[in-house]
């Protein structure tokens, strides 16, 4: 679990909060920019913009699905499966925070753990997502030919072909939606923090005291 | 504007291809109303905590 204040010096120890470990910022960012060269090099050639795309296509495909074995690996052992699980108590607050958003209460909804409940919901949407992405494509490259094998077009039913390019597609085209969405959030001021967090791997504890409940999310002192 | 792209194959029988690109346009245009519908409603409408 990689809710640890960080090392140096003590003054620094204090008032910092380690939110994200190093390796789960690379396999963010390593993420973040196989999808960006999987989304350009398949949709710029549709606008006209021609070039040979299919060989960095399935360069930064094949490092996607590297990256994705790697953490669905490392993931249950390494950091708190419980941290991202969706359990009765993200359902109250989802209730809580829309009674405050509809004005029905004056309270503030409840402080999230590591966490948000909207947090939880846009992983699990892009692991689903990029799971469907990266499997189609995996298959995908069974038609093609690569150093280590020759394509075989036959391997499926041409049916079958079908639905898994419109799955590929379909993931595709959500990632756009998506990204656009998380990059907002992630842009927007009072989410700045968690922004920082992903770069620099670190909160501070003024700002772990504001947004979460130390109930939910136990650091280190 | 068609969803599926759609063609025969040589003995007539439709095969589908995958989703069409023009849908792009689509999600894309979804993407941005999202965020400025919730940025409206966050600078116009949501209480203050």
């Amino acid at each position: 679990m990689n809710s640890t204040t960080t090392a140096g010096a003590p003054e620094r120890a204090s008032s910092r909060i380690e939110r994200h470990a190093l390796i789960d910022r690379l396999f963010h960012w390593i993420t973040a920019a196989t999808v960006l060269v999987l989304l350009a090099t398949a949709f710029l050639p549709t606008f006209g913009v021609q070039f040979a795309w299919v060989t960095p296509h399935w360069i930064a495909g094949l490092v996607l699905i590297a990256a994705i074995l790697f953490h669905v690996v490392r993931a249950p052992f390494a950091q708190s499966l419980r941290s991202m699980w969706i359990g009765a108590r993200d359902i109250r607050d989802l209730l809580a925070i829309a009674r405050f958003n509809l004005r029905l209460t004056g309270e503030p909804p409840p402080k999230p753990g590591k966490y948000s409940l909207a947090q939880k919901l846009i992983h699990h949407l892009f692991a689903l997502v990029l799971l469907t992405a990266a499997v189609t494509g995996g298959l995908m490259m069974v038609r093609m030919d690569t150093p280590w094998w020759r394509r075989n077009p036959y391997w499926l039913a041409d049916s079958t072909w079908g639905v898994i390019y419109v799955l590929h597609g379909l993931a595709a085209l959500l990632l756009v939606t998506m990204i656009i969405a998380h990059v907002y959030f992630a842009l927007r001021p009072e989410k700045l923090l968690f922004t920082r967090s992903m770069i620099r791997g670190w909160i501070t504890r003024e700002e772990y005291e504001r947004h979460h409940d130390p109930e939910r999310w136990r650091v280190s002192e | 504007m068609e969803i599926l792209r759609i063609s025969r194959d040589v003995y007539g029988r439709e095969v589908l291809q995958g989703i069409s690109l023009d849908l792009f346009w689509v999600f894309l245009a979804a993407g941005i109303a999202f965020v400025c519908v919730h940025a409206l409603y966050r600078w116009l409408f949501a209480p203050k905590r």
